[in-house]
């Protein structure tokens, strides 16, 4: 537009007050972005980790309440269920005393590939973890933090169990974000037997259907099973199992989206003051303008555009910020947080929240320049004449 | 010569429109601030506060929690005797041996989430001394009653007094509301021990012991003998440095939420601070008067920076209540802010502003008042009156 | 060129009723070069306004060119001032962000012209008012006698057929005063422009053809300026 370098021009009328709008843009724009990788890191966990023909079975209770381990047979047996595996809940620890950094479970080797399909485990890790008693696959995430790789031997004290094993890991979970510690379930069992105390019941089963529309049926049919029996079950989806697992965290989410939203809403006073101040200023000018003919409406859209590039520059600004700063706290946060925060800490701008950003700034523009600029355009040039001179 | 209070004051008054604005977006900034310092606040006091200092908690060794350790009748019997241990008036001692389990809740909105039920006999009231029974009365053993914390009543479906509440493999009736002043104990339902290790099928019935230190007594000594006791892998620690050592799961909240407020904070700054000076620049030609008639640069000064102070100081009022009154009602509207613990269960903690949450925000506020006030009134008061009135 | 016709214009001042125009006639021919004077209130720049399509008359007839304003829409009042109206007035006349030649250019804006044909326009009107050697400086740079003629270039640029000017020598000293009144009748008689200026500086008297005299609203008399004679001389 022949008008874009005008109004870059009068941007540079007072810096001083450009430079701290935009700023005051910028920074806003940028807690935006980073308040919303929260919710996002939400929903990519969820979407990166979680397939949908794969189910939990666990105690109706709690997580807490054990299932008798013979229930494994018989959902492996139910129609659909492709293949089963046990988890029971290990949680071991590095350093006791900086507790659980890493969610860590012992599992059924030998469907434990054809459950996880989708996480593609290399056949080789996989064939290892079946050989080897003392076998360990572990998420990318928790080996790139500890600084670990395949071939090292790890020793993890358990806070539940008087129990302390070591592992030695053959493969790993290729997912950047996958923290998760596997090992065999016979090699806890051997543990137990040693300190004579035998154990016969698991956390939880997850299985694998054959095809998504055979899910709600398998669900029911092996709750249905296990009603009135030893224990009963709850059977959900993998995508349900965590969205209630990280549920609690909805209200501190929430406080934090409403504060985006108030520093939102302050940073729109902030940018409508700024062009009000701006244009009350140049009232006489602008009465010139439209004295040599320039029409209401162009008067209208050069003020108003003014806002808008401020405001959209200064949101750019703000994205490019976040994305510095995330990667700070990416690298800070201790632990991301421990198994619960969780998907909260991943701290990852992603591309669409980027684009957000851009689009919240440009409405910035608008809201904050709509009334400044249209009263400037709309004021009679006789009377502005009168009163100015 | 000085420039009279009331003279800031009307001025204030007199460009109300303008005034208005300055003080709604200081106001924003201060919610907003208030809010977040309320928030970590309000998690650290319920996170931190539990915990008596006169208590011992017993756990099996290398148990990070008592929700992950398993304690026999045996360690019970073995160590209650023990000198320091405090007695009541008939020489029991005050020892409260707890199971502590986490079952699914229903939340009053259709979520799940793990809470922490303590199964408890009768002396866990004497022994936490923090934890008072307000309403209701305490159960009665074998009797499928339970009494729960203030913050459970309000957040799970059936857990009001009178109601029952479903949770592990039967119902319960809720008899009794425990408070603890806002500690993580209001976040936990108390039963009867034995009913609740039938309930999950524990074969050790306890997780762990509280133990109440008799006054006078050392009370590293008298853990380090417990710890030392060869029969069974026993740790004793203090409560209060148990319940702080939980809480450090909220750290990384903590610098999360502290990094977000110092931004929100700065970007607040500049931008108010722009507003501020906007509304000191109009009345350039006001201070060129003020110099012409004889004020001096230094009473004009201090006249303008109070003013910017006022307004700054009265925004900051405002925020104060209006974060205050949204504290609650988020904490209304949500049935509590729920935080995960290290045990995994549910901490519910009500969002409250305390006074030390203000600090922050009143230094805000005042830093705005100033810096917003500060540059431009010293530049108008600088200038020559002569130019100054020119600028009208 | 210019008909008023009986033209009234009341305003109003808050609660005040100001009757700044009284049934005023007026007619003035192509190609003169005419002042409008009268004491503060009189109604000289409410009267300039109408004629140049600025304001509208409560009643009466206003044609200036061949065209009648009162039919017109706001927005063809803005077109009718882009292409037929050159305006200068006393103050804020030049945008302070831009450069002297960059103000010159403005009311190109309006015209379909190319970039490169603007600027050609624009150093042409500047080297007519002998600011050439200013072009690239801004405002703040410039003298107010040199703003002034900025303003006359930038009142030239589209080639319009009427310049008004509200008082263009108001802020200026003796001397300067005289260049641009000197500019002024030349865009007169070499340019063959219609120039309508208010002001109430006496010595503009032997620069115009006719002097017009309003006081409260209405026109008192019409009488011949110094230049005049001269008019009729050059015939």
């Amino acid at each position: 537009m022949k008008y874009l370098p005008f109004i870059l021009r009068n941007l540079g009328r007072n810096p001083l007050r450009s430079l701290l709008t935009a700023s005051a843009i910028a920074l806003a724009i940028a807690l935006v972005c980073i308040l919303r990788t929260m919710p996002a890191g939400m929903d990519a966990f969820l979407s990166a980790i979680a397939s949908n023909t794969r189910i939990s079975t666990h105690n109706e209770a709690g997580m807490v309440y054990a299932m008798p381990y013979s229930y494994l047979q018989k959902v492996r047996a139910v129609p659909g269920v492709v293949a089963a595996i046990s988890w029971q809940w290990f949680g071991g620890a590095i350093d006791p005393a900086k507790g659980v950094e890493f969610p860590n479970f012992a599992v059924d080797p030998e469907d434990f590939g054809k459950v996880y399909e989708d996480w593609k485990i290399a056949p080789q890790a996989l064939e290892d973890f079946r050989k080897y008693r003392d076998a360990a696959i572990v998420g990318r995430a928790t080996l790139e933090k500890h600084d670990w790789k395949v071939g090292d031997t790890v020793t993890l004290q358990s806070t539940v169990f008087p129990l302390q094993l070591s592992f030695r890991i053959v493969g790993e979970v290729p997912n950047e974000r996958a923290s998760q510690f596997y090992f065999q379930r016979e090699y806890l069992i051997q543990a137990f037997a040693a300190a004579g105390a035998p154990i016969d019941s698991t956390g939880m089963i997850w299985s694998r259907i054959d095809d998504p529309e055979r899910v709600a049926p398998a669900m029911k049919q092996i709750d249905e099973m296990f009603r009135n029996g030893e224990a009963e079950t709850t059977s959900e989806t993998e995508k349900s199992f965590f969205g209630n697992f990280f549920g609690s965290l909805k209200g501190i989410v929430t406080i934090i989206l409403i504060v985006a939203g108030i520093v939102t809403l302050c940073i729109v006073f902030i940018a409508a003051n700024t062009a009000s101040m701006s244009v009350r200023e140049r009232v006489g000018e602008i009465a010139i303008l439209k004295a040599i003919g320039f029409r209401k409406k162009t008067i209208f859209t050069t003020l108003l555009a003014e806002a808008v590039v401020l405001s959209t520059v200064a949101g750019a600004a703000g994205a490019l910020i976040s994305l510095g700063l995330t990667s700070l706290l990416r690298s800070s946060a201790s632990g991301g947080g421990g198994p619960q925060l969780g998907p909260l800490t991943g701290f990852i701008v992603t591309d669409a929240i980027l684009v957000q950003a851009i689009f919240i700034s440009f409405f910035i523009g608008i809201l904050s320049g709509w009334l400044p600029a249209l009263g400037a355009s709309r004021r009679s040039v006789a009377q502005t004449l009168r009163e100015v001179f | 010569m000085a420039l009279p209070l009331s003279y800031s004051w009307r001025s204030l008054i007199a460009r109300g429109t303008r005034t208005a604005f300055t003080v709604a977006v200081i106001a924003l900034v201060v919610i907003a601030t208030t809010l977040f310092w309320s928030l970590i606040g309000s998690l650290k006091r319920t996170l931190v506060s539990s915990g008596s200092p006169e208590n011992l908690i017993v756990m099996r060794k290398g148990a990070t929690n008592d929700g992950s350790s398993q304690l026999s009748l045996e360690s019970l019997q073995a160590i209650r005797f023990f000198e320091g241990i405090a007695r009541d008036a008939e020489g029991n001692p005050l020892i409260s041996p707890e199971l502590v389990v986490q079952p699914f809740f229903a939340t009053a909105d259709g979520g799940r989430e793990n809470v922490l039920v303590r199964g408890v006999e009768p002396v866990a009231l004497l022994v936490h001394d923090e934890v008072a029974l307000v309403e209701g009365r305490m159960f009665n053993s074998s009797s499928g009653e339970a009494v729960v914390g203030r913050g459970v009543s309000r957040r799970y479906a059936g857990a009001s007094l009178g109601s029952q509440l479903k949770f592990g493999r039967g119902t319960w009736k809720v008899v009794g509301i425990l408070e603890s002043g806002g500690s993580s104990f209001e976040s936990e339902v108390w039963v009867d021990a034995r009913e609740l290790a039938n309930d999950a099928k524990r074969t050790l019935p306890y997780s762990g012991f509280r133990v109440r230190v008799a006054p006078g007594t050392d009370m590293d000594a008298l853990a380090r003998r417990i710890d030392d006791d060869p029969r069974f892998a026993l740790e004793a620690t203090r409560e209060i440095d148990y319940y702080e050592s939980l809480s450090s799961s909220a750290n990384t909240l903590y610098i999360i939420v502290i990094g977000l407020a110092v931004l929100a904070g700065i970007g607040a700054v500049f931008g108010a601070t722009n507003t501020m000076y906007a509304a000191v620049q109009s009345r350039t030609s006001e201070i060129g008067t003020l110099r012409a008639l004889g004020f001096s640069r230094a009473s004009i000064l201090f006249s303008f920076l109070s003013e910017s102070v006022m307004t700054a100081l009265f925004a900051f009022a405002v925020g104060a209540v209006g974060g205050w009154a949204l504290g609650l009602f988020i904490s209304w509207l949500l049935g509590g802010i729920a935080f995960g613990a290290a045990t995994f269960t549910t901490n519910v903690i009500q969002l409250r502003v305390a006074p030390s949450d203000l600090l922050m925000p009143l230094a805000l506020s005042v830093l705005i008042g100033v810096f917003g006030g500060l540059a431009p009134a010293a530049r108008a008061a600088r200038m020559r009156p002569v130019d100054a009135l020119r600028k009208a | 060129m210019i008909d008023i016709v009986n033209v009234s214009r009341v305003y109003h001042r808050g609660a005040d009723e100001i009757h700044a125009l009284e049934s005023v006639n007026l007619h003035v021919s192509k190609g003169r070069f005419v002042a409008l004077m009268g004491p503060s209130g009189s109604g000289k720049s409410t009267l300039l306004n109408v004629l140049a399509g600025l304001d509208r008359p409560n009643s009466g007839e206003v044609i200036v060119g061949g065209r009648r304003l009162n039919d017109l829409s706001e927005d063809q009042l803005a077109e009718f001032r882009a292409h037929t109206v050159g305006f200068v007035f006393q103050f804020f006349n030049l945008i302070p962000v831009l450069s002297a030649v960059e103000n010159v250019e403005l009311p190109l804006l309006l015209t379909k012209l190319s970039r490169a044909e603007r600027r050609q326009r624009a150093e042409t009107a500047l080297r007519v008012v002998g600011l050439t050697e200013r072009a690239s400086h801004l405002p703040r740079q410039l003298s107010g006698g040199e703003q002034q003629r900025v303003a006359i270039a930038r009142a030239i640029v589209t080639d319009a057929d009427l310049v008004v000017a509200d008082e263009p020598t108001g802020d200026l000293d003796a001397r300067n005063a005289e260049e641009i009144l000197s500019l002024l009748q030349t865009l007169k008689r070499d340019f063959g422009k219609t120039v309508v200026i208010v002001t109430h500086d006496p010595r503009a008297e032997k620069w115009v053809d006719e002097v017009i005299h309003l006081d409260k609203g209405l026109l008192l008399e019409t009488r011949p300026g110094g230049a005049s004679g001269e008019m009729a001389a050059s015939r």
